[in-house]
């Protein structure tokens, strides 16, 4: 072991340290000089009269002279004014070396030139300082926390080492770490983490004392660096060592096609087991499973609304999210409720340096944020965005809503019209509806002191359109005559998060939060009619409502008992209340439910490392449901051995509950409306999935494979009809409906394949899903059917190509159609009223398919940059569906005069769109 | 070679995994099956009719009719063979045979399927009145007029909460109330949910006229094939039920009793 100690490390491997002391140097001294000569050599003169270490390519900078006379300026004002002149830029790297770029491609190649000119020379080699004396202490923890030099901001899933020994591990989602058994005080500590300069230092006898606060620095936005398996790196990250784990670094969102915004869920569409072909949906359906069965939690708290726009984005601001993790099944006991996946959203905490001011602007947005320290404890973040109503905002709107209109027409009746009151057609003119969407993130967090912060959350997002409008009176007995027409849906949620270290290796996040959706629906014509010299207000149409609240309590504990052995821990309650309310003409309650239920538990969950190669993870959860009055109980287990630093295999398996389900109901007139209802352990019962899952992948430094295969089987799968009657201008009377909840299992197995390129120039992955989804609900016979949202294969191709401060990308995703149902014949019956009844002969359930779904995506995006290097925003263009092929979203079935017209609805065609981001400190 | 046993575990699970992938056959009716249209209603001509499905793109208003078919309809103990009195009509003239509480079968063979259906007469309504023998409707026109006033109560006994329909069809007259409103059918049928009382509002009726309110007593396969109205969506398709094995439509049972009611 004690050959160990006297490492030897060359090039760059230095403290962070350098970097900030090499800013504040440029900034104070001040030159009063008059240079006239070639660039380098007053490049020259600068490093050798204030020993600064500005390494540039000479002969190209040679090229370039110099007549000024500075006086009293600033190293850094002079480092801007010539490089600006001369179209040059520098960066300052962590080691506080200068580098003088032409093109920000340069700056690995300079590196490179600046180690082996070090070498060569056997002088001025910048190394990790040397150990001060022998070590002193042996086999102790050392533990901290990782953060972004220049915001503050705690860094999540970082990889820290000890180097020369196999000591390592990850930073949990407020950036701490804990290493038991580190052989020496005098060891190497290196962190690594996407997007940031690599870190490394000596420890120290004093360095040990304390917690460790480990500050990264950004890397110049330049070709993607690794020389380290298991780095994460790119836009979208697979970790290799857990089954069905995904990351995603919003940060490097750009680089990827964006629709409008950058879409911290969509972008997640693009991996394997991830569904990739529902433009309507902003949901996960991943492996199998509906977006319902996925658990979307944002800073602690569950999100019931996870889009905007029908689906077209999600309803998370990507400037407000830190971290984003896809869990695709197999998962911790920490998490729980949901049958298929886990979505978990780290907010950003905002900076607790300097103020960042930043806006966003697309065809369809403004989104504009501010980071900013409120006092030396306190940091505030608040990020708002709203859509506003150009063409590309009305293109998908309408997309997504005549269609809706075309569905629910009578035969024969007023289609086209966006919206149009449902009630009978016709009603005077119709209008363009106003209609929008807009989200607000605010989060605030106060440091009580090195162990203990609160962090305070608050989310809030609406999408509502309106075709209120007034009416002409039809006579002179009719006034006020006006129809209010009006959806709107939605979240409001808060949570608050008190953060404690209770020492070295236990720590704990204690969270209340609250949770609210809500899905309302108001179409009323209404105003007063005089009859016979008496005003009587009237008022028609149908209001619907649907909320949620949750409201809720959780405390986590996560306590690393040594570097083998991890116990996580904690417990929860929660109380939800679901009010669904649909009447009619203000009198009639057509449902009108009221349910509460209360739910609570705990879980535990060890993460065992028998050896360096072997990895453990048993974890059991429970939980108490007040509406059946049971406990259910929920084993999980997932595990993984790495054969050689290239190869690991993994498997996961556990059983999952559900107790809140979202439900459709088809409206044939106005849209189909989703609300979430509360399993009763009778006709709505608890859901339950069992998964299996197994993998394994190969990485080495330039490519990353990855194989996954799993089988679920799900049990206690609600789907809900609603039979109405009395709404169509067919028939009289009052209205009446009649719900029907339909309960039936499940099965879902798949094989996925992921090919990574990680660095170069050129990155991208390929990916390929062989997959099947199959229900049984007895309404549609005794047998499986395809599930709806079962696709058989799917490929999905993302290029991204580098080229200086360009960025381009290609994303091309192939799919089987989805599943459908088709009337083979229809036949027509006389009712014992005299009037006619049509019926289709159905086919059986989702036994054809829609066809093959493609399309191709391309972006290109231009880094704004200042002469320091440091970005200042981008400017792109994304061309959506760039050869326009007609993708089938779903095909309609109309009667006109007893001839079935059949339509082929579509998703979005072709679609450009031209983004602006801008950030200023 | 470690890794070459590893590969090839994996590869087995993988086979096992979509071995058992297996394209399950799901029960749907073909389009050869026949449609019968058939209400068994004492005081009314026992007839069954039988029609053929139609092409999605048949603008015909009813199917090819059925001809030709031996055609059976067993009441308790008796099988009584049906004439064919036009094309597709099959019918029995004696109307004694409709007695309530007595079980039907219908049964015939067409394309090699055994097509069945058994319905049961229901009790007649009793007890079957009306508030008034007319309403009135507001002279304004205009949507303010569909008020929730209630204008008639119909009652009828139904201790045992059994199924009714009330019909409303015309005799004579048919003048739209509004102008707005004239695309709705003249006749109307409502499922009265089992209950004992129908509450009469203005929205109900579109046209001023004279009208026969009809109380059918009926049997649940009635209410079934009302309660479902057609999906047009290939997201949502599902199959209107029917009580009939090996085909599609209504064979069913019921009973009335009628009152004369005017909208003016």
């Amino acid at each position: 072991m004690r050959k160990l100690l006297p490492v030897l490390l060359f090039a760059t491997l230095t403290s962070g340290a350098f970097a900030q002391q090499t800013q504040k140097t440029i900034k104070k001294i001040l030159i009063s000089k008059l240079f006239t000569c070639s660039l380098d050599l007053m490049f020259d003169t600068l490093s050798k009269d204030y020993h600064l270490n500005i390494v540039f390519e000479r002969d190209s900078v040679s090229r370039y002279h110099v007549v000024d006379h500075f006086l009293n300026e600033s190293v850094k004002d002079v480092l801007d004014q010539v490089c600006g002149r001369n179209g040059l830029h520098y960066w300052i790297e962590s080691d506080g070396i200068i580098y003088i770029l032409k093109n920000m491609d340069d700056l690995s190649r300079l590196k490179k030139l600046n180690a082996l000119t070090a070498i060569g020379k056997n002088a001025n080699l910048q190394r990790v300082e040397p150990p001060k004396g022998p070590p002193r202490k042996f086999n102790f923890p050392v533990n901290g926390k990782v953060f972004d030099q220049t915001t503050g901001e705690s860094l999540p899933s970082a990889t820290v080492r000890i180097l020369n020994t196999t000591l390592s591990t990850s930073t949990a989602t407020d950036g701490l770490f804990v290493i038991f058994n580190v052989p020496a005080d005098t060891c190497v500590v290196e962190v690594t983490y996407s997007g940031y300069q690599t870190e490394r230092f000596r420890l120290d006898g004093e360095k040990i004392k304390g917690n460790l606060s480990i500050q990264m620095y950004p890397s110049l936005n330049t070709l993607n660096e690794i020389n380290i398996l298991g780095k994460k790196s790119g836009v979208m990250n697979t970790d290799a060592k857990k089954v069905g784990v995904l990351q995603l670094t919003p940060a490097s969102l750009d680089k990827l096609p964006v629709m409008g915004e950058k879409d911290v869920l969509k972008a997640f569409q693009l991996m394997p087991g991830v569904s990739g072909t529902n433009e309507s949906s902003s949901g996960a359906y991943v492996r199998g499973g509906t977006p319902d069965q996925n658990l979307v939690v944002f800073d602690g708290f569950t999100v019931y609304q996870v889009d905007h726009l029908y689906g077209f984005f999600s309803a998370f601001n990507a400037n407000s999210v830190k971290d984003v993790q896809l869990y695709k099944g197999g998962f911790s006991a920490k998490y729980g409720g949901r049958l298929s996946s886990v979505t978990e959203i780290t907010g950003k905490e905002g900076n607790n340096k300097q103020s960042i001011f930043g806006l966003d602007l697309s065809l369809l947005s403004l989104n504009a944020f501010v980071e900013t320290p409120v006092n030396d404890k306190s940091s505030l973040l608040i990020a708002v965005r709203r859509s506003y109503q150009g063409p590309f905002y009305d293109k998908i709107f309408k997309q997504f809503n005549a269609t809706t209109v075309m569905a629910a027409g009578p035969p024969g009746g007023g289609g086209g019209a966006p919206r149009g009151f449902g009630g009978g057609g016709g009603f005077g003119q119709q209008v363009t509806p106003s209609s929008h969407f807009y989200d607000a993130d605010l989060r605030y967090t106060y440091k009580i002191n090195t162990n203990n912060s609160l962090s305070w959350s608050l989310y809030t997002g609406e999408d509502k359109t309106d075709n209120s409008r007034d009416l002409p009176s039809f006579n002179s007995s009719v006034s006020d005559n006006k129809i209010t027409d009006y959806t709107k849906y939605g979240n409001f949620a808060s949570s608050i998060k008190w953060f404690s270290n209770w020492g070295k290796s236990l720590h704990s996040n204690t969270y209340l939060t609250y949770s609210s959706y809500f899905n309302d629906r108001n179409r009323t014509n209404s105003g007063v009619n005089e009859t016979n010299g008496v005003d009587v207000a009237f008022s028609n149409g149908t209001v619907e409502t649907n909320n949620l609240k949750d409201i809720g309590a959780k405390s986590e504990w996560d306590w690393q008992l040594s570097n083998n052995l991890k116990l996580l821990y904690g417990g929860f309650v929660n109380h939800q209340a679901i009010n669904y309310q649909y009447i009619q003409n203000d009198t009639s309650k057509l449902i009108d439910q009221h349910n509460k239920t209360l739910l609570g538990g705990g879980y535990a969950e060890l993460e065992i490392d028998p050896t360096s190669k072997l990895h453990l993870q048993p974890g059991v959860r429970t939980t108490w449901f007040q509406s059946t009055g049971k406990m259910y109980a929920e084993p999980r287990f997932s595990a993984s051995y790495t054969l050689n630093s290239n190869y690991t295999i993994k498997a996961a398996t556990g059983q999952f509950y559900q107790f809140t389900n979202q439900v459709t109901r088809q409206d044939i007139l106005n849209g189909n409306r989703n609300f979430w209802v509360i399993s009763n352990g009778s006709n709505i019962p608890v859901g339950m999935a069992r998964h299996y899952m197994g993998g394994f992948s190969y990485e080495n430094d330039q490519f990353l494979i990855d194989i996954e295969g799993y089988y679920k089987t799900l049990d206690g799968l609600t789907q809900y009809t609603i039979n109405q009657q009395g709404f169509g201008p067919g028939s009289a009377g009052n209205a009446t409906l009649k719900e029907a909840f339909y309960t039936g299992t499940g099965n879902a197995r798949g094989f996925e394949v992921l090919l990574q390129k990680k660095m170069g120039y050129y990155t991208g992955w390929l990916s390929y899903t062989l997959a099947s989804a199959q229900n049984k609900f007895a309404a549609y016979g005794n047998s499986y059917y395809p599930a709806d949202q079962d696709v058989t294969h799917e490929f999905k191709a993302i290029n991204m190509y580098h080229y200086d401060r360009w960025n381009f990308s290609a994303v091309f995703i192939f799919s089987t159609g989805h599943p459908y149902t088709v009337p083979l014949s229809s036949y027509t019956i006389t009712g014992i009223d005299g009037n006619k009844i049509t019926a289709f002969n159905v086919g059986a359930k989702n036994a054809v398919r829609l066809p093959d779904y493609h399309r191709l995506d391309l972006s290109a995006t231009y880094d704004l940059l200042k002469i320091d290097g440091n970005k200042v925003g981008s400017i792109g263009l994304s061309l959506f569906n760039v050869y326009n092929h007609k993708n089938t979203w779903y095909r309609e079935y109309q009667l006109q005069n007893y001839q079935v017209i059949t339509t082929d609805v579509t998703y979005l065609g072709f679609t450009p769109n031209i983004t602006l981001s801008l950030r200023w400190k | 070679m470690e890794i070459k046993k590893q590969l090839l575990i994996l590869s087995a699970f993988f086979t096992v995994l979509f071995s058992a992938c297996q394209k399950s056959k799901l029960e749907n009716k073909g389009t050869d099956l026949p449609v019968i249209e058939s209400y068994l209603i004492p005081g009314q001509p026992i007839l069954v009719k039988l029609y053929q499905q139609k092409d999605l793109t048949d603008t015909a208003v009813y199917g090819s009719p059925i001809t030709g078919i031996n055609v059976y309809l067993s009441a308790g103990s008796q099988k009584l063979l049906l004439t064919e009195t036009a094309k597709g009509n099959y019918t029995y003239a004696d109307q004694s045979i409709l007695a309530s509480g007595k079980t039907y079968t219908l049964q015939f063979d067409y394309n090699g399927y055994a097509v069945s259906a058994t319905t049961t007469m229901p009790r007649k309504p009793s007890n079957f009145a009306s508030q008034y023998v007319g309403v009135n409707l507001p002279s304004s026109s205009g949507p303010g007029n569909a008020s929730n006033t209630v204008l008639n109560v119909f009652t009828w006994s139904n201790p045992d909460s059994l199924n009714h329909v009330l019909a409303f069809k015309i005799v004579s007259g048919a003048f739209p109330v509004n102008s707005f409103d004239s695309s709705r059918p003249v006749n109307s049928q409502i499922n009265t949910d089992r209950k004992s009382q129908y509450d009469v509002t203005g929205r109900e009726f579109p046209y001023f006229g004279h009208y026969n309110a009809i109380l059918f007593s009926v049997n649940q396969d009635y209410i079934n094939l009302l309660d479902n109205n057609t999906r047009t969506s290939s997201q949502n398709l599902t199959q209107i039920p029917t009580n009939i094995i090996n085909g599609f439509g209504i064979f069913t049972a019921m009973q009335t009793d009628t009152l004369s009611f005017s909208v003016q």
